[in-house]
């Protein structure tokens, strides 16, 4: 029985370059920061890195792996914090945030070294 | 122009935009099918069967069925490219993205092909942000197959101008100040000893040849040769963008002067490279020397 | 010569200390009178960096030292670090003081890192912040884009590869995989790994930049007649010099003739061979300066290791590598271990004399150690009694 309180485990994902390019690469995603280094880098950034619709992904991919395949997912809402680049660890965390009528909404956040790269709640009705 | 006045026709041209309502449907290249479905899983290393066993896509891919692909079309009608153009000629050129919600109404099914229709939601601003003045702009999308709408989403960007980063202004003395002088007047001033005509760069009270103190300057011709340079990517210097070319250059007056190599690829630089004398103007009274290939 | 270091102290080597400049000083210099056996009541002198932020009346202060005889600060950044061990010798040799304690406490990494722009040095109104005004406002404006200016000549004078400051790294972090207070404790790294870091200003990589880091380390200096009293056996000064060259500016030298060298690092180099009688052939431990690869090779020149523009060569033959010519930083240097302005480097060369350092060289014979380079710089030569 789920209740509110009650904590996901936790996930990390190791953010390689692959994992960056094949992700953008599958959501049709084709800036050049979140495939061309060199590129990226003359943007000002320190590498290239992961795109929104990757990290909507993500956060998906760990609520469902928590709630089971049957789940279903209703929303998604997140905010953009700091990049995440190639050989961080971004590590996400979840906890219910309330469960009413066979559905619930999740807190979800996922961080690196930099900080919080992403927060948010998922709603989702469980199977 | 007053801020104000940008401030108001911005939120001008924003109200236009929003009044044009939703823009017209954008159909997806591709209907909703598994080989991309299986891609966007194995990408995102989720294996929940679901999808595959039901024929249906993943909700966090509804954006992907419209994603504008490796060579966009400019779209005359997408109001969040209109309100970035009214952003950008105001100076707001950086963006980035600050919230995304997402509301699935059902899941996908293979066959089906979404259409895509945004509009322009809000613009709000301006707003001091970390990262410099800026302005939130809040467009919602909604995906529909044939007329019914199976998803939303809340995008939100901060259109913002970096905070302007201030050169380093060089310490004068009453020794260096003719120098300084000089640049703003686009001379290339040369520390000569009256005395003995020694020349020297940089200068000082006193003379290292002779030891008089008498000192005057010469106007330098302006050319040089790149005697050895430097190609800074790290960290953030104020006032410039890595990467960036710093020259020491070698002047027919026989004294070595650094600066900027303006406009210069990196993989253009090079020692023994004929430059011509620039300056770069900061504000009334101070410009800094630079270079350009000639 | 008649003076010895006869203590070393440090504090952990992190990337942040989480307590104030003072208090590491204050402990490093604590751990080096316990090791010489001595006390802070036995304390009469102290010195410093001028870039240090605790003076030495409150290194006094802390360590309850009643009186000072001597103390002073010695400038230039990292170019003090020999320095300051230089005049703890004069004043005991002098009489001046009995028992001289040198220091450096830094929060590098955690607190005022150098490796940023400086807009405090850059708007000083003095002859430093002038200085500033010829390269700071131009965007030369960190010490490694200071140090790339004079690595893009000398490879274009002298035609090497920047493989060779890739050896340089290669071997202080070699010696730091095998170093437990070492930062890069168990991290070496190959050639191909430094060549693939990134750009931080061409021809300099992340990898040929020495870390940052936060620590401190002190030195406690006697006469070499009382020395003989103490637990552990002295570490005799047998040179001890200090050099600047022509038209010498810190860091940004551009304007004297040859642009490809260190000649402040040559007039160091003939005063310790003239003052110790020992030449380059005697050396086989040399701790050099490395917060920026490049200026090793210099080093290796200047000090007469080998012929001005064969550091490369010297280095591509295998001369810093296990059986070569020379044991370089054997504790890591500050590319490997840590980055405490080049004291921990003389508290190796102390090591390297007692016979207890983690990479100990048998019968090591004179060591070597010198200080900041780009800058005014100093060195020493350190043997057994």
């Amino acid at each position: 029985m789920t209740a509110a309180g009650t904590a996901l485990p936790e996930w990390s994902v190791e953010i390689t370059p692959t994992l960056v390019v094949s992700t953008a690469i599958a959501t049709r995603d084709f800036q050049d920061v979140h495939h061309d280094r060199d590129r990226s880098v003359q943007r000002g950034g320190k590498d290239i890195f992961l795109n929104i619709l990757t990290t909507t992904g993500l956060v998906q991919r760990y609520v469902t792996d928590w709630a089971g395949p049957e789940a279903v997912v209703g929303r998604i809402a997140i905010r953009l914090g700091v990049p995440c680049y190639p050989y961080e660890t971004l590590t996400f965390t979840g906890t219910v945030a309330e469960v009413a009528g066979g559905e619930c909404v999740v807190d979800v956040a996922g961080r690196n070294s930099l900080g919080a790269h992403v927060t948010g709640t998922v709603r989702v009705r469980l199977p | 122009m007053s801020a104000s006045f940008v401030d108001a026709s911005i939120l001008d041209e924003a109200k236009r935009i929003i009044a044009a309502g939703e823009s017209p449907p954008r159909v997806a290249r591709d209907a909703v099918n598994l080989p991309m479905v299986r891609n966007w899983l194995e990408a995102m290393g989720d294996d929940n069967p679901v999808y595959e066993r039901d024929g249906i896509a993943p909700p966090a891919m509804t954006q992907v069925w419209t994603m504008r692909g490796l060579r966009p079309v400019p779209d005359p009608h997408d109001p969040l490219a209109a309100m970035t153009a009214v952003l950008d000629a105001a100076g707001f050129t950086s963006v980035v993205a600050t919230n995304c919600e997402q509301t699935y109404h059902r899941y996908l099914r293979v066959g089906e092909r979404v259409a895509v229709r945004g509009r322009l939601v809000d613009v709000t601003g301006p707003k001091r942000t970390a990262l410099g003045e800026g302005w939130f702009v809040t467009t919602e999308s909604t995906w529909y197959v044939g007329t019914e709408p199976v998803a939303t989403m809340l995008f939100r960007v901060l259109k913002y101008k970096p905070a302007p980063q201030a050169v380093l202004r060089p310490v004068a003395s009453p020794d260096t100040e003719f120098f300084w002088a000089g640049t703003v007047k686009g001379e290339l001033r040369i520390w000569r000893c009256e005395e003995c005509g020694a020349l020297r760069h940089p200068p000082g009270p006193s003379c290292p040849r002779c030891g008089a103190m008498r000192p005057g300057y010469v106007v330098a011709a302006g050319t040089g040769t790149v005697y050895s340079y430097v190609v800074h990517h790290h960290p953030q210097v104020p006032g410039r963008k890595a990467p960036f070319v710093v020259a020491l250059v070698e002047l027919p007056e026989g004294v070595r002067v650094v600066g900027e190599l303006l406009d210069c690829d990196p993989a253009e630089a090079r020692i023994g490279a004929p430059v011509r004398v620039d300056f770069v103007r900061v504000d009334a009274s101070l410009s800094l020397p630079a270079w350009r290939l000639s | 010569m008649s003076a010895a270091i006869v203590g070393i102290g440090a504090t952990e080597f992190s990337k942040d200390s989480g307590r104030s400049e003072l208090k590491l000083a204050v402990e490093a210099v604590r751990a080096a009178l316990a090791d010489a056996g001595l006390a802070p009541s036995d304390v009469d002198g102290l010195v410093t960096f001028t870039m240090d932020t605790s003076t030495e009346i409150a290194v006094a202060r802390e360590l309850g030292v009643p009186e000072l005889t001597f103390f002073g600060q010695v400038g230039y950044g990292g170019g003090a670090a020999c320095g300051v061990v230089q005049q703890a010798m004069l004043a005991v040799d002098a009489g001046l003081a009995d028992v001289v304690v040198c220091y450096r406490a830094l929060n590098e990494r955690s607190g005022r890192r150098f490796g940023q722009v400086s807009h405090a040095l850059a708007g000083a109104s003095t002859s430093s912040g002038v200085d500033a005004g010829w390269h700071y406002p131009m965007g030369l404006a960190t010490p490694a884009a200071m140090v790339a200016m004079v690595a893009r000549r000398y490879l274009h004078e002298y035609g090497g590869s920047t493989e060779d400051f890739g050896r340089v790294a290669v071997a202080s972090r070699r010696h730091a995989a095998t170093n437990p207070h070492a930062w890069f404790y168990e991290r070496p790294i190959t050639l191909a790994e430094h060549q693939a870091s990134r750009w931080i200003a061409e021809p300099l990589r992340l990898l040929d930049c020495c870390q940052e880091s936060d620590g401190a380390v002190a030195l406690v200096v006697t006469r070499l007649d009382r020395a003989r009293d103490l637990p552990h056996p002295p570490a005799v000064i047998r040179a001890a010099a200090q050099g600047s060259g022509p038209d010498q500016y810190v860091m940004t030298s551009y304007y004297r003739d040859d642009l490809a060298g260190l000649p402040e690092m040559g007039v160091v180099a003939r005063q310790l061979w003239r003052r110790s009688g020992y030449t380059p052939d005697d050396v086989r431990v040399a701790v050099l300066y490395d917060h920026f690869t490049p200026y090793v090779l210099m080093q290796l020149e200047e000090l007469g290791f080998c012929p001005r523009g064969e550091a490369g060569r010297f280095l591509a033959d295998g001369g810093v590598e296990p059986g070569g010519r020379l044991v370089l930083n054997p504790h890591g240097g500050q590319l490997g271990e840590a980055y405490i302005h080049g004291v921990n480097g003389i508290a190796e060369a102390v090591r390297q004399v007692r016979g207890t350092a983690v990479n100990q060289v048998p019968d090591p014979g004179p060591v070597l150690v010198t200080a900041g380079t780009g800058v005014p710089t100093s060195a020493l030569i350190l043997t057994s009694p």
